[in-house]
């Protein structure tokens, strides 16, 4: 077990600068991704289908030593790509290494209905590759960006209550012992507070 | 504070896709609650990418009608939000949420041998046995050895045995025939596989016996 473990760890103590002649091929696919993910642009994906394609071929049958398995996890691996294309978030990482990731998990997942004959994909909830790169967390980030720009809309009293509860993460008792107030004044400046950044934010997003 | 951390060569086959199920659930879940072992595993995987994408290729595989095919789906326009599935769980009056990696695996049956309760999570190929177990506040587990490896990947509350105190978090891999008493005053909550089964060896052990198959 340990010797299958160890087995292909020498791979990746390669020579880096081995890699430095993709720096250009890098920048086009990337751009090819961005295309696709903001147009659906197919002449770009078709240009990643020839880039990547032999390679995951490659890959396939190296794991499955089945051409017909290999052929699979090419078909698998870039409908995936062309589908959810959008999920791609350039500022999280590289797109060729997005496109393999998604060949990774999807190669687990057929390993595993090869030794199990079941059809779990399971991939997903060890390598959240597709759901980490969601606008979720963008829009949160984007909701917080917005929410912070509007605290200077608050009174100071109100201003102050709202940081040391949502960025120092104070509670309310600790924050009412901190200014040395009842803790109803500090529950009434937040409610305040709240519902005046509430009002900035929808008059943001009419 | 995570002081057990999986090994470089674990991460790697994890990211590789390289381990039986088993395994990367507790490397996964493990990066979970580590960022060291997240930031090297992000280095590993575009090394392994950057691999990917340096391997010499035929350009003489007909691949046009797969394109075609493809393009008969449409792509999504726009993120939905995806529904994380939250796997709670409650055991011996506990209640616990589990890691992502654990998702999956909504129909956990529970079984309990006084201070220990057990759930089989998977059963792999070459005899790799993993559950979810939780033992109650002060309570021991006898003293036990293996024949294979045992991997504990502590998920909730704290343990310690002769080596050591473990917290949530630590990544505890024993290997062959190691002996070891584990105590826990908190109670705790543990993912563990081995790839065979426990073999007591304490006095009262002849008497537990069977319980080396009902814990792991
Ligand atoms: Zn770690």
């Amino acid at each position: 077990m340990i010797v299958r473990i160890a087995h292909n760890s020498t791979d990746i103590t390669l020579n880096n600068t081995k890699f430095n002649s993709l720096d250009g091929e890098q920048l086009k696919i990337n751009s090819w991704l961005k295309l696709v993910a903001t147009k659906q642009d197919k002449q770009a994906f078709s240009e990643l289908f020839k880039w990547f394609a032999p390679r995951i071929r490659a890959h396939g049958l190296q794991r499955f030593k089945q051409e017909a398995l290999a052929m699979d996890l090419v078909q698998e691996t870039m409908l995936l790509v062309w589908r959810k294309a959008v999920l791609f978030n350039a500022d999280k990482g590289k797109a060729s290494t997005w496109i393999y990731t998604i060949m990774r998990n999807y190669c687990f997942d057929m390993l595993r209905k090869k030794q199990t004959q079941k059809e779990d994909t399971i991939s997903d909830d060890l390598w959240p590759v597709i759901e980490q790169q969601t606008p979720d967390d963008n829009n949160d980030h984007l909701q917080n960006r917005l929410l912070l720009s509007h605290l200077g809309s608050l009174s100071l009293q109100q201003k102050q209550v709202v940081e040391a509860i949502y960025l120092q993460e104070m509670t309310q008792q600790e924050l009412a012992t901190h200014l040395d107030l009842p803790l109803g004044t500090v529950k009434s400046r937040l409610r305040l507070a709240i519902s005046k950044l509430k009002s900035k934010l929808e008059a943001d997003l009419d | 504070m995570i002081k057990y951390h999986p090994t470089q060569e674990l991460l790697i086959s994890h990211s590789g896709a390289q381990l039986p199920l088993s395994l990367s659930i507790a490397v996964s879940a493990h990066l979970e609650m580590c960022s060291e072992c997240t930031t090297v595993t992000k280095k590993i995987t575009a090394q392994q990418s950057a691999l990917f994408e340096a391997q010499d290729v035929s350009n003489n595989v007909n691949f046009s009608s797969m394109l075609d095919k493809i393009f008969e789906h449409k792509p999504d326009l726009q993120v939905e939000p995806k529904k994380t599935a939250i796997n709670r769980i409650s055991v011996a009056g506990n209640n616990y949420q589990l890691p992502r990696a654990f998702s999956h695996f909504t129909d956990l049956k529970w079984s309990s041998f006084g201070a220990i309760s057990r759930a089989r999570v998977v059963k792999d190929t070459d005899n790799i046995r993993a559950s979810l177990l939780h033992i109650d506040k002060n309570s021991a587990i006898p003293s036990h050895t293996h024949k294979g490896y045992e991997l504990t990947l502590l998920l909730e509350g704290t343990f310690s045995d002769e080596n050591g105190v473990y917290n949530k978090g630590d990544f505890i891999w024993l290997d062959n025939d190691l002996e070891h008493t584990p105590f826990t005053k908190t109670g705790c909550l543990c993912y563990a596989v081995q790839d065979a089964p426990l073999r007591f060896v304490s006095g009262i052990s002849q008497a537990l016996n069977p319980l080396g198959q009902l814990i792991y």
